[in-house]
């Protein structure tokens, strides 16, 4: 589903290669979940976003069902990311002023999908989400854990094999963090490809089949 | 092709952003409706200028006497007739009349039983049995001088007091519609006679003597042999009228300028209103819309259809108003900065002009400057990666 070869990712400062992903290598199998661990810094964003065709390697190869995603043109990559890619962000990132239901059409909207079937989908990502009471509420109307389950739902809305979650937990309270663990688990047995980056230790302790990769300074180490 | 998905995702951005958008739209409607408002005024005055100025003959001989326009003699017209290349030669009485310090009105005398000066009139003498019209002292009088005329003397007649201090009762034969573009209002038609009578004119003497010339070149050959008639002959052409028209306007110029200023003053403000925007609060929404999967072309296309929403809902609620502004309550204010204190009776209304090429000329210049000021940034922010976003 998702591999990783040589990835490098650095950055220029004062004509310093600063090393942010160092030879990264990674193999994700369909269907699997990856926990992504790692203190802050260590370069678990940049990696998801590397994954997510969101931000360009420095060198290396990505393949993505089996797509060259940092190599792909613009329309391909964003049709690419509308239907293949669910992205549940650290803060959210739902749009103002937008409801719920609105928000989760936004990635159809790209896919062009017609309204009507955008609106059903929807409404059913919400569904799973377990939102669908709170479909015409905007993001300001929302708690936290609410905010999370509707950005969920707009991840979900394409049917995506790849959900991708950084730090989902980090503006969350305990319960609602269950809550989240509560829902990753039911993607999990939905056969959804899924990677969290976090470093919450609440996900240490899965009851679902995971695997744990542990990030350090821009290194993958063997845990 | 968009999809019903689409155009659902943008009109719902217009309705979340109304507040945003608010400011912007209003002052774009100032601006466009400013510049619509000069557009109208000025190609309003050109029109009317340009048609009183064809509706002029082509020269006008007058007489000085003592530094001023005296009358002129009569006989002049038998000598300005054998001229070589020179048509339509009338005789012209006429002068304003004030009946009191507030009204005054323009009497033209018209020799009815010349051919040259009647066939100006065909349309008007259509209506009026020249008979009985030549019969007696009548005229034939404008809507504006009709209903001065009703309320502060008689609806039948009006006694003249003529510069020699004697009465000239003269009788309302007819009021005329000011819709010929040769009649005005506070126009008073009468036979040349009786106009040389009520202005004060001997039976030899003449306003002024106007005749065309048909063929361009032959203009100043005859202005100099129309010169030569008589020492003191004055000689204006219609190519020194429409200088005179012209002066008229650029000694506003300054005026021009500042009102120029301002509106290229507002439009700056208001592409850097409408650039910051785009540039911080548009850009965290633009990086969400990249990480949900639109593509640059999705993102510049979504911008680009609410930005020239806006524009022409700015043009055109501008422009509308401006046209209201101007043809229907005509132009308080922006009026006195044109015309100042030109008294130019063709002015008390503006006939409605629409000079459709410079219309769209500033629709196009405000659309491209005003998207400009949006796609520039939205394509600067939707080409990086949108990695922010995470
Ligand atoms: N544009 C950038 N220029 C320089 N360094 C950057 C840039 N973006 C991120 N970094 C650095 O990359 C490192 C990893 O960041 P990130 O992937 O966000 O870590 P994490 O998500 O694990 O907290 C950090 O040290 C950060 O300072
Ligand atoms: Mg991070």
């Amino acid at each position: 589903m998702v591999t990783i070869e040589n990835l490098n990712k650095f950055y220029e400062i004062d004509g310093q290669k600063q090393y942010v992903l160092n030879d990264i290598k990674l193999n994700i199998q369909k269907g699997e979940c990856v926990i992504l661990k790692g203190v802050s810094g260590s370069g678990k964003t940049t990696l998801l976003s590397i994954i997510a065709g969101l931000d360009k390697p420095s060198s290396g190869k990505v393949l993505v069902n089996g797509e060259p995603i940092s190599k792909l043109p613009d329309m391909h990559l964003s049709a690419f990311r509308a239907e293949k890619i669910g992205i549940v962000f650290q803060n959210f990132n739902l749009l103002d002023g937008v409801s719920l239901l609105d928000n989760a059409i936004v990635p159809l909207v790209a896919a062009k999908v017609g309204l009507k079937e955008a609106k059903q989908k929807a409404l059913n990502a919400l569904k799973v989400a377990n939102i669908e009471h709170k479909a015409n509420k905007t993001p300001s109307e929302l708690s936290g854990g609410e905010k999370q389950r509707g950005a969920i739902a707009r991840a979900l809305v394409a049917n995506p094999n790849l959900i991708l979650c950084d730090e989902p937990t980090a503006n969350l309270d305990i319960a609602n963090s269950l809550s989240f663990i509560q829902t990753l688990k039911e993607l999990h047995h939905m056969g959804k490809t899924i990677i969290v980056a976090t470093h919450d230790s609440l996900f240490e302790e899965l009851d679902f089949k995971h695997r744990v990769v542990e990030i350090s300074q821009g290194l993958l180490v063997d845990s | 092709m968009r999809n019903n998905s689409f155009f659902y995702f943008l009109t719902l951005n217009l309705l979340k952003e109304k507040r945003r958008f608010v400011g912007i739209v209003l002052i774009s409607t100032l601006l466009i409706f400013l510049l619509s408002s000069v557009l109208f005024i000025s190609s309003s005055i050109k029109t009317t200028l340009n048609s009183s100025l064809k509706a002029q003959p082509d020269f006008i001989v007058q007489n000085i006497k003592a530094g001023k326009v005296a009358p002129i003699k009569a006989e002049q017209v038998d000598k300005i007739v054998n001229i070589y290349g020179v048509n339509k030669v009338t005789k012209r009485v006429y002068g304003r009349y004030f009946f009191d310090d507030k009204y005054s009105a323009l009497i033209v005398g018209v020799d009815f039983l010349d051919e040259q000066s009647s066939k100006k009139l065909v349309k008007i003498m259509n209506s009026v049995d020249l008979k009985s019209f030549l019969s007696k002292d009548n005229m034939l009088v404008g809507q504006g001088v009709l209903s001065y005329l009703k309320s502060h003397y008689y609806a039948t007649n009006y006694n003249f007091l003529t510069p020699s201090g004697q009465m000239q009762k003269v009788n309302i034969f007819k009021a005329l519609n000011a819709k010929s573009s040769l009649i005005s209002n506070d126009m008073i038609i009468m036979p040349l006679e009786l106009a040389q009578k009520v202005l004060g004119l001997k039976e030899s003497e003449l306003t002024d003597i106007a005749l065309n010339v048909p063929n361009d070149s032959e203009w100043s050959n005859i202005k100099a042999k129309l010169e030569s008639l008589n020492f003191s002959t004055r000689v204006v052409s219609k190519k020194d009228m429409k200088k005179a028209y012209e002066n008229l306007f650029n000694y506003k110029g300054g005026l021009f300028l500042v009102l120029y200023l301002i509106v290229i003053a507002t439009f700056s403000l208001l592409l850097y209103l409408r650039y910051s925007l785009a540039s911080s609060l548009e850009r965290k929404e633009i990086a969400i819309l990249r990480a949900v999967g639109w593509s640059i072309k999705d993102v510049l296309e979504l911008k680009f259809l609410e930005n020239i929403f806006l524009v022409i809902f700015a043009f055109v609620l501008g422009s509308s108003l401006a046209y209201i502004y101007v043809f229907i309550l005509g132009a308080p204010i922006l009026k006195d900065i044109f015309l100042g204190g030109a008294n130019l009776k063709q002015f008390a209304t503006f006939t409605p002009v629409v000079d459709y090429s410079v219309l769209s000329t500033i629709f196009i210049v405000f659309a491209v400057a005003f998207l400009g000021s949006v796609l520039i940034p939205v394509w600067k922010i939707a080409v990086t990666e949108p990695k922010e976003a995470l």
